[in-house]
């Protein structure tokens, strides 16, 4: 074999060697990633053989909702509700996290509430975004989605072993979203009696954390709220309000906000306002989507998937 | 060989696996499900371990620069995820602790050993090894 330096200053068997080096390297990456999804593959299949809880968030349909960034968003949200149909599997219920409609009409309501009749599972629970309550104090959102809540449409509720609260944070609101007394009792006494490993999830139209209080994406006494879940292992909120995918982990407590079937608003900051964004023709549905949720026995952290609208 | 160049070898490769150690277990234990952020922790975790094992077994300078890159783009990642969000996905503090706080330690001492040996060689050394 040749010896000779090459115009870099390398001699052929030096490159073969480094090239050897550098492929040891590629097999031994791939082989300890083969190893680690392996590892993880195993813990999947020992414990979500069938996960013990399967359900689907879709947020923010603004049924009512004109305007060029989306001039049909009844059709976009039929989509979302066609592909959570055929995701394959019932989903054991359906989380709408809020702005159902865009301006609270009995019509909107009706339209939406005939609307999600569609979706093929046993279901759907809803909590209110501020444009399902902006002239009566979420009334008309009560009548259409409230039987069975307390106080202003909260509510909670145990699935396979899951603890889940829908919270409204979208009324008495100031700029960022709002708890209330009557609503941080109900969650202190409603998870008093659980133990520390049951997992907890709960949803809300705006952020229970700080995503951009500028824009009024946050709520003012959500500290108070967490502070009643922090001896809880595993506490998953779910929220919508901010149209875009965004996850954030506090101590136990994960945060992912969820997109929209509607339209798009702007990153955290970029412009004066979260106004609907207009995409370039054909982008709309990238932003626009769905989200699977499943939970494990055993396991700490839920898993989420956020499919595109297609 | 000195001792000190093998110290400083085993060293490096353990400082290297545990940074990958920690981010392949984060990536068992859940963080498979955050979109672009599990892939990048089985990357990171594949990838640290593999150099671990090369540049304990000798491999030549070029992957101990690799290392360092890795390790300072890590750096870079976490600090993102504490501050702007990192594809969306932000996380406060150390946590999960104490992952977060061993895996920094270890990039960083990754860096300082890397840097050690390009500074304590002779700048003829630094050529590539034969």
């Amino acid at each position: 074999m040749s010896t000779e330096h090459d115009p870099a200053g390398m001699t052929r068997r030096q490159l073969i060697r480094h090239s050897a080096w550098f492929g040891a390297a590629v097999v031994l990456t791939v082989a300890g990633g083969e190893v680690i999804s392996h590892i993880a593959g195993s813990a999947d299949a020992a414990q979500t053989a069938k996960p013990a809880l399967r359900f689907a968030q879709i947020s923010d349909s603004h049924i009512g909702f004109n305007g060029p960034a989306n001039p049909n968003v009844a059709d976009t949200f039929n989509q979302a509700i066609g592909q959570i149909n055929g995701l394959g599997f019932t989903p054991d219920f359906v989380i709408h996290t809020g702005d159902l409609t865009h301006l609270a009409t009995p019509a909107q309501f009706d339209q939406v509430k005939q609307m999600l009749t569609d979706l093929n599972t046993p279901h759907v629970f809803t909590v209110p975004g501020e444009h399902d309550s902006t002239d009566d104090a979420g009334q008309k959102y009560r009548q259409a989605f409230g039987a069975g809540t307390r106080g202003d449409g909260w509510y909670s509720f145990d699935i396979a072993g899951v603890h889940l609260i829908g919270l409204v944070n979208t009324l008495n609101l100031k700029k960022l979203g709002h708890l209330g007394a009557d609503q941080l009792e109900f969650i202190e006494k409603d998870v008093a009696g659980l133990p520390n490993d049951t997992p907890i999830i709960v949803f809300s139209h705006i952020p229970l954390f700080a995503m951009y209080p500028d824009w009024g994406w946050g709520t003012d006494d959500a500290a108070q709220a967490l502070s009643y879940l922090k001896r809880f292992s595993s506490v998953t909120c779910l929220n919508g309000h901010v149209h875009q995918l965004f996850s954030k982990t506090e101590g136990n407590v994960t945060f992912y906000s969820a997109t929209t079937t509607a339209y798009p608003l702007p990153a955290p900051g970029q412009g004066p306002a979260p106004k609907p964004m207009t995409l370039p023709a054909g982008k709309l549905h990238d932003a626009l989507g769905i989200r699977e949720v499943s939970y494990t026995k055993g396991q700490q952290a839920l898993a989420l998937k956020d499919e595109k609208l297609t | 060989m000195t001792i000190t160049d093998l110290a400083t070898r085993i060293a490096l490769s353990a400082s290297l696996a545990a940074s990958g150690v920690v981010h392949a277990y984060l990536y068992v234990d859940g963080y498979r499900g955050i979109p672009t952020i599990g892939p990048a922790f089985l990357l990171q975790g594949s990838a640290f371990c593999a150099l671990a094992v090369l540049i304990l077994v000798g491999g030549p300078g070029w992957l101990r620069l690799a290392s360092a890159i890795g390790a300072a783009g890590s750096l870079v990642a976490f600090a993102l995820s504490r501050t702007v969000g990192l594809f969306g996905f932000t996380e406060t503090g150390w946590q999960p602790a104490p992952y977060a706080m061993i895996s920094v330690i270890a990039e960083v001492l990754t860096i300082l050993l890397v840097a050690a040996t390009v500074l304590r060689r002779p700048s003829a050394d630094r050529l590539p090894a034969t």
